[in-house]
């Protein structure tokens, strides 16, 4: 019944990790000699040297957001990671060029695999940069553009720089300031007008260090009526120490563009992953997040869209799974700044055992604004007694000839169910991970077929450890 | 040893006995029908069997083949051969029928089934008991009227051929064409392969499934047992009279 | 007639001492008690808007400096207002309050004092009882932001309704305190305090407003109602302070073990208001419905923040709050429903409906959740929108002009919470409310 796997989530299987000799390193620590060292090491233009430093400053000023978010974050030492790794900038266009190390990670992870089987192109990033990058040779023809970021703003400044920073500024949070300070790797795409993107681009983002800081930068412009769907993975080995990933990932979907963003998060338990991602959409443009939140002690990221052009569309799907002693703090945003303007958000979380989930959502509708629609649900699911989940959305509405309908429901799974499930001759964990299954069915069932496999499949195992 | 034996078992929910010694003997080829008053404990006898935990054995036995069933887990009872349908099936939103019926089935084989061999028989028995092939993918029970969630109890059973059935009031809020056709189900399910126990609190339902035994349980207990004119006599005279009966000692 | 003013009563730092000692008749406790939150008050950061609990409020219009402790009432002004205290006729007892001073009172019927009902302004209650006082007054904390106006409260407040009910006394028709703020700048500090022992009964309502349209006025004021085991409480408020007004309110709702717990309150008045409504479940097989209709035109503000504790099993609580709102007035619904871990079985709805009927109106929601049980059933929903087009068309259709049928949409729109008030010259009295600030939009 497993089909291929897209991206593979079972966390055991990314578990593991190579003594890599890195030919550069930061060091460990932040100062602004930290930022000139990827500069320098980059060869970064001037612009872009003062770009970071005046971030390093705005995220120094910032204080942690927890008299909203978990003091959890206090834990974060800033002072004890990596903040850039590499064996060299320059990814290889074959994965025989690819170190053996790294190659070896990523096919222990599936990568060239899938990437025979259904996507367009594919971005493998280790550590702090991109190792292997490539797409096919007709998308090329086409005028597509998909490199890391670092290439990115070397080959292609005139667009990068337009869009760079526009959609999330520097200041936008604490984290996004940090990425803007310290950022590398991450992809850069550019899908020309009328251009249609048949199968996703994929990056593999793949953590092999210790103490160490993932900083990608993405940014993807779907020029006018163009069409793309990217998709991003995730897995880093379980070291004792924490591990920082703090990404930002900007969109911009000109007129009539549509852009799908698909992530399956499944980073181990040591992993603080907090990340920024907002999108722009033009006129009749659509922007479309789906985000999988599986692994890590500590997730952030609402991911937004700022609807800025009439008939804008904006939708958030995503699926929070907060195992015992993590806490996936998801939610979405969704900021109208035109008329008729939709948006749609649907959210489900599972907790098990003393997972936490937390849902905060913002919707905007300012005032002179006429025929804006929002839809919001939010359904939770809690497995043990002590499991919790928490909902906290912010809406404001100007205006008469606007909607918003927000709904939010707390469940278990019923024991009725579980006993008529049983009855049928299904174990305790195969009967829990049915009814489990079915509680995110309706949103799985939007997702590319292999994400929906591998989701199931995670469900599964979770679901086996939480009882008995 | 082809048998479903329950000797004087005795049940408790919440501390109060339901049953205070029930007895009855359900060979493999017999269809048997349990008839009785409201809150006799009729249904407590169905979900004790298939293992629900509110419900606490307080005594007795019941063996089904010589095996110890008592000493199941819910999904081993139904694993070792009894199926339960329910009076009032329980929904399960999300889930398709297709899915839920085939996971049923895996769990009982070691390799997982085939999906051509399994939607071919799957479609087969659907057929069979009229119910329209979209109904695979629908939720389990979710939003469907009382006949179609008995349809489904049915072809559950078709599907996974157990060797003993309970049937809970599947006759409960059916009307007479519905219950002619969940009737038809449960007739071709018998057979030598297949102990069935009709639990019924209308002789109605035993026109259309027609048992070998009735028995009349009040209390908590057998208390009488006869061929299929007890039940008749029963829908004709009331349960006062074998009250009357046990009263006098008879 | 208003005698002239020193400016130590203006609400300025020095304002107590001079509180105190034109209120020496206070019992040492409580002066204890009031010096303490004078300094807590004192102490306590202003609210500003990086604040949760002050999200989207707009903060600046908050200070209280420019108003003074109210002065005493001319013979002439409190004949006037008693004369407006009117509006529920059918009665078990009534206050009337005017500048926080008693201007007039109908005493409980013997018969209920005889059963030991105690229905008494707080003036005469510190000193009638201290043993209840000093067992409840103030002694619930804040929850919801408003420390600081809950300890503004406790020092200056001198007044209020004491409404004591012993166990197994049932008080069929409703009792009612009147608030009134008179003149210009003056500060009130209304006060309300019910305790229903077991199995008692009991509806009260509190009516605060305004002896004029155009004076600004403060209102700071604390209720709190007690529901003991089996206790049936219900009650009413209506804030209706005039539209130049600052209002706060906090309102702490304690539920004790199989006890039905009904509030309604109407919120037509104040230029900026601010209500807290925390409701208490701490038994088990508790019940509570807590409702609220806002009517907000101009530039009104009218700020809600509510939260339902569910601290023990089995309870069930329903939250409904109605808003609508005109020209460019705000609304902030903020909505919190917390079970803990040992409150299994809860059954907590909240529900926040906002009904925008002008292009500048603004509404803000913020329902919230906070689950640690797992066997619950608990859900929000907010909806904001305007009048269904189809069904203004309709009336329209039928030679309905259009201000009437969108106040009769509008009136369709509060009826779900109008239709559940029993006491029919209760709901009357809300219908005739709401319908009266619409006739001057």
């Amino acid at each position: 019944m497993s089909t291929e796997a897209a991206i593979d989530i079972d966390r055991e299987k990314g578990n593991f990790s190579y003594d890599t000799e890195y030919e550069y390193n930061a060091g460990i620590g932040l100062t602004e000699e930290t930022v000139n060292y990827i500069t320098d090491v980059k060869g970064e233009d001037d612009w872009v040297r003062a770009f970071r430093l005046k971030a390093l400053e705005s995220f120094r000023s910032k204080p942690l957001p927890t008299h909203w978010a978990t003091k959890d974050l206090e834990n974060i030492d800033f002072d004890k990671f990596r903040y850039y790794l590499s064996k060299g900038q320059q990814p290889s266009r074959t994965w025989d060029d690819v170190p053996d190390d790294v190659k070896e990670t990523f096919e222990r992870l599936g990568i060239p695999e899938q990437e025979r089987a259904f996507l367009a192109g594919v971005e493998a990033q280790f550590d702090s940069e991109a190792a292997y990058s490539r797409m096919k040779d007709d998308l090329a023809k086409e005028g597509v553009i998909f490199v890391g970021s670092t290439e990115g703003l070397k080959d292609h400044p005139e667009i990068f720089r337009k869009f760079f920073g526009k959609v999330i500024p520097t200041g936008d949070n604490k984290f996004s300031a940090l990425n803007s300070a310290v950022f590398s790797g991450g992809s850069f795409i550019y899908v020309p007008p009328g251009v249609k993107v048949k199968q996703p681009l994929q990056a593999y983002f793949r953590i092999n260090a210790e103490n160490f800081g993932q900083f990608e930068r993405t940014l993807i412009i779907a020029d006018e009526g163009a069409e793309v769907t990217y998709m991003e993975g995730c897995t880093a080995p379980k070291f004792e120490t924490t591990t920082l990933h703090s990404a930002v990932v900007e969109l911009v979907a000109l007129k009539g563009a549509k852009i799908q963003y698909i992530t399956v998060q499944n980073w181990s338990a040591n992993v603080f992953n907090l990340v920024t991602k907002r999108g722009l959409a033009e006129e009749d443009a659509e922007i479309k997040w789906i985000d999988c939140n599986i692994g890590s002690r500590l997730t952030m990221k609402y991911p937004g869209v700022i609807l800025k052009g009439r008939g804008a569309r904006g939708e958030v799907l995503s699926i929070a799974l907060a195992g015992d002693g993590q806490h996936q703090d998801t939610g979405a945003k969704m900021i109208h700044m035109a008329d008729n303007t939709t948006s749609n958000i649907i959210a489900k979380s599972i907790s098990i055992g003393e997972g936490q989930s937390t849902y905060r959502g913002q919707v905007h509708i300012p005032k002179h604004l006429k025929g804006c629609r929002n839809n919001t649900e939010c359904d939770a699911l809690l497995i043990n007694t002590n499991s919790r989940t928490d909902t906290y959305p912010a809406i404001t509405v100007r205006g008469d000839d606007n909607s918003v309908q927000h709904e939010a429901s707390v469940s278990k799974v019923n024991a009725e169910q579980i006993f008529y499930l049983m009855q049928r001759g299904l174990n305790e964990g195969e009967a829990m991970s049915l009814a489990v299954n079915g509680f995110v069915n309706d949103l799985v069932k939007q997702f590319p077929m292999e994400y929906s496999v591998e989701l199931k499949r995670l469900i599964d195992m979770e679901m086996e450890g939480s009882v008995g | 040893m082809s048998v479903l034996e329950i000797e004087n078992l005795k049940v408790n929910i919440d501390d109060k006995e339901i049953l205070n010694g029930l007895s009855l003997t359900l060979p493999k080829g017999e269809v048997h029908a349990i008839m009785g008053p409201n809150g006799t404990g009729k249904s407590t006898l169905a979900k004790a069997l298939a293992g629900h935990e509110n419900y606490e054995i307080t005594g007795g036995s019941a063996t089904m083949n010589g095996e110890d069933i008592l000493a199941l887990e819910i999904d081993e009872i139904a694993r070792a051969g009894l199926f339960l349908a329910f009076q009032y099936p329980v929904e399960i939103p999300g889930v398709s029928i297709a899915n839920f019926i085939r996971a049923a089935l895996n769990s009982r084989q070691e390799e997982d089934i085939d999906a051509v061999a399994y939607y071919k028989s799957l479609y087969a028995e659907m057929e069979n008991l009229g119910i329209d092939r979209k109904f695979t993918s629908r939720s389990v029970n979710e939003g469907f009227s009382g006949g179609e969630k008995k349809r489904c109890e049915i072809l559950q059973m078709a599907m996974l051929k157990p060797e003993f059935c309970i049937l809970d009031e599947t006759d409960s809020g059916l009307d007479v064409d519905a219950l002619k056709v969940v009737a038809e189900g449960v007739n071709q399910m018998r057979g030598e392969e297949r102990g069935i126990l009709v639990i019924t609190h209308y002789q109605r339902l035993l026109n259309y499934i027609v048992p070998d035994k009735v028995h009349i349980m009040m209390d908590g207990r057998i208390v009488k047992s006869g061929d299929k004119s007890l039940a008749l006599e029963v829908e004709e005279r009331g349960y006062d009279w074998i009250k009357e009966e046990i009263a006098a000692g008879v | 007639m208003i005698t002239a003013q020193s400016d130590s009563e203006f609400l300025s730092e020095v304002v107590f001492d001079h509180f105190l000692a034109r209120h020496s008749e206070l019992p040492d406790w409580l002066v204890k008690q009031k010096q303490a939150s004078w300094t807590e008050y004192l102490a306590l950061p202003a609210p500003n808007r990086k604040m949760e609990t002050w999200r989207f409020a707009n903060v600046k219009g908050l200070g209280v400096e420019g108003f003074r402790l109210a002065p005493s009432l001319s013979e002439e002004d409190s004949q006037s207002l008693i004369e407006n205290s009117q509006n529920v006729k059918e009665t078990s007892g009534k206050l009337v309050f005017g500048n926080d001073d008693l201007v007039a009172e109908e005493a409980l019927s013997e018969e209920l004092s005889a059963k030991g009902v105690i229905f008494e302004p707080l003036e005469r209650a510190f000193a009638k009882h201290p043993e209840i006082l000093e067992e409840f007054f103030m002694a619930q904390e804040s929850a919801l932001g408003s420390e600081k106006f809950a300890a503004f409260h406790t020092a200056l407040n001198r007044n209020g309704t004491l409404l004591f009910v012993p166990a197994n006394v049932e008080i069929e028709l409703p009792l009612v305190s009147y608030h009134w703020a008179n003149g210009g700048e003056s500060a009130v500090f209304p006060h309300t305090l019910v305790i229903a022992k077991d199995n008692s009964k009991v509806t009260f309502v509190d009516i605060y407003g305004s002896s004029d349209k155009e004076s600004a006025q403060l209102a700071c004021g604390v209720s709190t109602l007690y529901a003991g085991p089996g206790a049936n409480v219900e009650y009413h408020y209506v804030q209706n302070w005039n539209e130049a007004s600052l209002s706060f309110n906090r309102l702490t709702t304690v539920a004790e073990r199989d006890s039905n717990i009904t509030a309604y309150g109407l919120n037509l008045g104040s230029k900026h208001a601010r209500n807290e409504g925390h409701t208490v479940i701490e038994g088990a097989g508790s019940n509570a419905e807590i409702l609220s209709l806002t009517v907000a035109h101009k530039e009104q503000e009218i700020d809600q923040r509510t939260l339902q504790s569910h601290n023990a099993p089995n309870s069930r609580s329903n939250l409904l709050f109605k808003n609508a709102l005109q020209d460019t007035s705000k609304t902030i619904f903020s909505g919190l429903i917390k079970v803990a871990e040992e409150a299994q079985l809860t059954d907590a709805y909240q529900t926040n409906r906002n009904l925008l009927l002008s292009p500048t109106a603004e509404a803000n929601s913020l329902p919230g959740l906070e689950i640690l049980a797992n066997d619950v059933k608990c859900s929000h929903g907010a909806t904001t929108g305007q009048i269904d087009d189809n069904e203004l068309f309709y009336l329209l259709a039928r030679g309905i002009d259009k201000p009437t049928a969108q106040k009769l949409l509008v009136f369709g729109f509060f009826e779900e919470i109008l239709e559940k008030i029993n006491n029919e010259e209760l709901a009357n009295y809300h219908r005739e409310l709401v319908h009266q600030k619409f006739e001057i939009a």
